[in-house]
This record gives structure tokens, C-alpha cells and sequence, in this order.
């Protein structure tokens, strides 16, 4: 980065992207509120089946599509007479699930996919090309069409979720190791004739893993949207299981005369993604280099 | 380099990447878990339907033989027949997609007026009050589910307060014209565009700022111009490309969008007939749905790269 005075290029060369993590996300509020939603909700599905009022499945038809506030139902009953606070408490376990684990998994695909990209040229070449003809496909268009042919079910939709995700991740890794590839201490490395593996996985994860974890961050909000949606097509989580896609999905066909069956789990999904996009956008600042120097304390003269 | 060897280049690029998702969309099939044939006719399909269907399909030869017949009849158009209609796919899907570019169409057009208007709005006026509602809406709008927002809108705006038709694209009684579509798209088309106008205002906004703070707006200050012309003049000019390359990176998840919103709202387009298509379980259509909408989204791509250059000053 130009404009980064060079008198301050050693305090900042010598923090560790930890130290901006936890100067930049801490030291924010937002940043610490939509963190803290975020350990509630989790919190919440841990423990759901103690803390819920009623069980998610467990159905009183005479009070079915009752709206919030009937004695004992917070949040109403949908249209099997189900506690709609109970299934949403419940809901969370599945909607956090598949935001989050497909994102991990993409990652852990892709790191080594673009570094190895990254390193043998060649190979690189071909990936990125592979690469290119799944960014052809709208991103939740792909994942509906692999859910689609696979079949419904919990489990293809986190493979088309995870398909989905690689060229996206594997391009940010990329990108991250093509940097690093040209720097002193990877030549240093290699002039020691250290092996290509461990140059790769040992010399340059610690640098390249960093812009994944950081994009990962910036799109959990987006698969955990793309994931409710598939459940809202039916080709996810499969009723009469409680997931925030599905429910939002059931309600639909009481919108006329129960609207609160969509509406609640829509919002606590709409709550989740912003919370998630809010510490993702923390995050990126605290790592960029352009945004990160506020974060550092004004230096003591050494 | 001169934008039409530009347009031209990023043509013939973009050919292998169709051809790719040729490839994609055919392999997809080996998907569908167990006998092809026999998902596809169900469990009561005899052993004669089974062979027949095999046979005009050609799932008894090789893939690459498979694909290289496949290929040469989507060269002329034909994208196989849809299992649920006995139909052409294509002939199903030409009408379809007309009507899904309305739709597209509109949500673009809401999303590059109202993301950049909501930039233009509040740059200017950082940290001010009207500058941080806009940052709130944005980050709210950003977050909202479609299929979600889709309903309550649907209910609040269509049922509740009946400003806009439940459903359709036109009314069936007495319906037809300009205006009755209109009067009908409103409704679809904010829902689909609603999170990209965030975006686009989020990316657009915070370039702005930074051209903002350049020595030359200071220098336009020093030379006596107003805000109105600062903004009008460079602001948003060097801003310009930018705006573009978001927009344009929204084509992607518009589509996604449409999907949903034309469920929600029976808009009769590729979202809707996938959707169908999907619960009937009809292959070739699913294909079809996706194949067409993936090359409408590179040749918007590739429109849109072409847009963005034109308008980088640096560019040419």
C-alpha cells in the first residue's frame, strides 16, 4: 500500500493479525453487539430442547394459527397448532448449521486448492479455468440446480452449497498465495531447497489463511440465506423438522389469515445475517491494511 | 486498447466458459442418484418404457458420446422434451424468459436508480443524520431473506392496503398494456431488487467518500465551486466505474432473486417454471432452466465489463 508512511511500517509489521482481530472487532461495538447476538443464537440452539416451552413438534390443534401473545405461546401457534417460539428456539440448531458448516468445509477445500494453484502454474491454470465456468452459474441458481438433481435432503444441500462456495473462496486464496508466492521468504525458503509441500502448507498457510477466514466471515450471511432458501424451495431440511427456511416456507400458505407463521422466522433469520455481515465487515477492516492502521495505538517513540 | 477490440476480446473469452457450462449443465444429470430412467418414470415404468426412454435419451453409449449428441441438438435449439408437458423445453421456456427479463429488468433498473440515488444522497453528507439512516437501511436491506420479504410485502402492501395486484403480470379480466404490467412488476421487482440496492449503495456510497476527500475536491473548493457542483462534477463521475462493476455483479444474485419471486408473486417466468419443473422432478427441464439463465447471466456479465470500461476514465 502506498501512502502508508514508512515511519510507521515497523509497529505494524511487527502485530499479529490476531492482535487486529481483537483490537478491531472488540474495540467496535457494532462489532461486539452482533457478536453477542450471534453467541446468544448459538447459545439459544444448544439449549434448546430446556429452554423451549413446548417440544418443536408437539401440536395442539384448537389453538392452530393463534396469533402472538396467547396464554403460554409467546410468539403463536402455526397451522398445526405447534409453539412457533418453541420451533424457532429449536430452528435455530439447522439454520446455524448450514450457514456455517458448508462454509468451513468450502474453505477447507479450497485453501489448498488455491495454493497448489497458486505454486504449480500449470495446474493453476486449470483450476481457475474450472473456476471460471462455475462463476458462470448465478450462485444460488447453482445451488438450487445441484440440490435439484441430487434431491431433497439435508445432506445434498450442504454438497451444493459446498460446490457452490469453492470457486468463490478458492479465488480469494488464490489471489492471497499469487502475493505471497513472490515474497522474500518463500525464495528464502526455496533457496534452502526446502520441499514445494512444506514451503506451501507450512511457510505460506499462516499468510494466505488469513483472507480466507476473513471472506468466510463476509459470506456465512449470504449461505445462511442461500440454505434457508433451498429449505423454502423444499429441496433442504424436510418438515415437519423446525428450520427458519422451512417454517418461513409453511407459512406462506397461512399468510392471509396467520401472517406471525412467516413473519417470525423471517425476522429471526434477517437478525442472524445482519449480525453476521456486521462482524464480517469488522472483521475485513481490522485486516486490511488501509483501514487497520487507526486501530494501531499511537507508537511509542523506540 | 479501443472498447470494440475491448467488446471483441471478452467475446471470444467468453465462449470457452459457455462451452463449460455446456459441459456443467450435461454432466449435471450423472447427479440424480441410481438409474437415471427409472427416476425419471417412476417405479410403475416397465421394463420396455425403461429401454425406450434409454435409447432416445442415449443414456446406453459413452458420456463423450452422450454429450457430443446432446451438444449438436442444443446447437439447433433443442434442449430435449420436458417429461411433465411432453413438450419442447425450448418452446416451453422462449416465452418464459421474455417474461423473467421484465422482471430482471425492472429490479436492475430499481437497483442502479435507487442504490445510486441513496450514494449520492448520503456521501455528501457523511456522518450526518441522513447519511447514517442511509448506512442503517442498507445494512438491514442487505440482510433481509427475499423469499421472506417477498411475503410480508405481499401481505402488507397487496393484501392489507391492496396497492398492488396479488399475483400475475397482468389482470386477467380487461387486463393487458403497458400500464397494467407496470402497475403489476412494481411489487416483484423491489422485492428481488431490495438487498442489491443495498449493496450497490454501500460500495458506490464509500467510493464517493473517497473521491471526496482527494486533493482536487479541495482544490474545487479553493476554486469556488458549490457542493452541488463538486458532487455533480467529479464525485460522482469518479465514481461512475465503480458503480457499474457493482451493478453490474449484480446480475448474479437478481437471479437468484427472480427464482423466488416469481414463486411468490406467480410471475410466469424460468423462476417459476424451474420451480415447477423441480417438484415434478422434469430433468430436461431443470437443464433447460439452468442453461438458459447461465447464459443470459454471461452475456449480462460480459455487457456489463464492457459498460465499466467504457466509463473508467482510466480505462482507454
Amino acid at each position: 500500500m502506498t501512502g502508508i508512511p514508512t515511519a510507521l511500517k515497523p509497529p505494524i509489521g511487527r502485530r499479529s493479525n490476531l492482535y487486529f482481530v481483537w483490537r478491531g472487532v472488540l474495540g467496535d461495538p457494532v462489532a461486539r453487539i452482533a457478536a453477542g447476538v450471534i453467541a446468544g443464537m448459538m447459545l439459544a440452539a444448544a439449549f434448546a430442547p430446556w429452554i423451549s416451552p413446548w417440544a418443536p413438534n408437539a401440536a395442539n390443534p384448537e389453538l392452530r394459527l393463534m396469533p402472538p401473545g396467547t396464554p403460554g405461546h409467546l410468539l403463536g401457534l402455526d397451522q398445526q397448532g405447534r409453539d412457533i417460539l418453541s420451533r424457532t428456539l429449536h430452528g435455530a440448531r439447522l439454520t446455524l448449521i448450514c450457514g456455517i458448516l458448508p462454509v468451513v468445509i468450502g474453505a477447507a477445500i479450497s485453501i489448498p486448492l488455491g495454493m497448489l494453484g497458486a505454486w504449480y502454474r500449470r495446474l493453476g491454470a486449470v483450476i481457475m479455468r474450472l473456476m471460471d465456468v462455475l462463476f458462470a452459474f448465478p450462485m444460488a441458481l447453482l445451488a438450487i440446480m445441484l440440490a435439484a438433481l441430487m434431491g431433497p435432503g439435508i445432506g445434498n444441500m450442504m454438497i451444493a452449497l459446498v460446490v457452490t462456495l469453492i470457486p468463490y473462496n478458492t479465488r480469494v486464496v488464490y489471489a492471497a498465495a499469487c502475493l505471497e508466492r513472490d515474497q522474500a521468504y518463500v525464495e528464502a525458503a526455496r533457496a534452502m531447497a526446502t520441499p514445494d509441500l512444506k514451503i506451501l502448507f507450512v511457510e505460506m498457510l499462516p499468510n494466505v489463511v488469513a483472507a480466507s477466514v476473513v471472506y468466510s466471515c463476509t459470506i456465512i450471511g449470504a449461505v445462511v440465506i442461500t440454505a434457508a432458501g433451498l429449505s423454502f424451495l423444499g429441496l433442504g431440511v424436510q418438515p415437519p423438522t423446525a428450520e427458519w427456511g422451512i417454517m418461513t416456507s409453511e407459512g406462506r400458505s397461512f399468510i392471509f389469515n396467520a401472517p406471525h407463521i412467516a413473519a417470525v422466522p423471517g425476522i429471526a433469520i434477517t437478525i442472524l445475517v445482519m449480525a453476521f455481515n456486521l462482524l464480517g465487515d469488522s472483521l475485513r477492516d481490522s485486516l486490511d491494511p488501509r483501514t487497520r492502521l487507526r486501530l494501531v495505538k499511537p507508537a511509542k517513540e523506540t | 486498447m479501443h472498447l470494440a477490440l475491448f467488446t471483441l476480446g471478452r467475446l471470444g473469452s467468453a465462449i470457452p466458459v459457455l462451452i463449460g457450462v455446456t459441459v456443467v449443465v450435461f454432466l449435471s444429470v450423472q447427479l440424480v442418484p441410481g438409474d437415471i430412467a427409472l427416476s425419471i418414470l417412476g417405479r410403475m415404468a416397465t421394463q420396455e418404457q425403461l429401454a425406450a426412454l434409454r435409447e432416445s435419451m442415449g443414456l446406453d453409449r459413452p458420456l463423450i458420446v452422450q454429450y457430443g449428441r446432446w451438444f449438436a441438438a442444443l446447437l439447433q435449439g433443442d434442449i430435449g422434451v420436458s417429461l411433465a408437458q411432453q413438450l419442447p423445453v425450448a418452446q416451453i421456456l422462449v416465452p418464459k424468459i421474455w417474461n423473467s427479463l421484465i422482471l430482471m429488468a425492472g429490479s436492475l433498473f430499481l437497483v442502479l436508480t435507487i442504490g445510486f440515488g441513496l450514494a449520492v444522497i448520503s456521501a455528501p453528507r457523511f456522518r450526518s443524520l441522513t447519511d447514517r439512516i442511509v448506512v442503517a437501511l442498507t445494512l438491514v436491506f442487505a440482510s433481509l431473506p427475499v423469499f421472506w420479504l417477498g411475503i410480508i410485502l405481499l401481505y402488507f402492501l397487496a393484501f392489507k392496503l391492496k396497492l398492488f395486484p396479488i399475483s400475475g403480470m397482468y389482470d386477467v379480466v380487461g387486463g393487458g398494456g403497458f400500464w397494467d404490467l407496470i402497475h403489476h412488476l412494481i411489487l416483484p421487482a423491489s422485492v428481488t431488487a431490495a438487498s442489491s440496492i443495498a449493496v450497490v449503495a454501500r460500495v458506490t456510497r464509500s467510493r464517493m467518500i473517497d473521491v471526496l476527500n482527494e486533493p482536487y475536491i479541495l482544490a474545487a473548493k479553493a476554486r469556488g465551486l458549490t457542493r452541488r457542483q463538486i458532487v455533480l462534477r467529479h464525485a460522482v463521475r469518479n465514481s461512475l466505474a465503480t458503480f457499474a462493476s457493482i451493478g453490474g455483479l449484480q446480475i448474479g444474485y437478481l437471479f437468484g432473486g427472480v427464482v423466488f419471486t416469481e414463486i411468490i408473486f406467480n410471475w410466469p417466468g424460468i423462476g417459476m417454471q424451474l420451480y415447477d419443473a423441480i417438484l415434478a422432478r422434469d430433468i430436461p427441464m431443470i437443464q433447460g432452466c439452468v442453461l438458459v439463465v447461465a447464459v443470459v447471466f454471461v452475456l449480462g456479465n460480459l455487457m456489463s465489463d464492457v459498460v465499466v470500461r467504457a466509463l473508467d476514465p482510466k480505462g482507454s
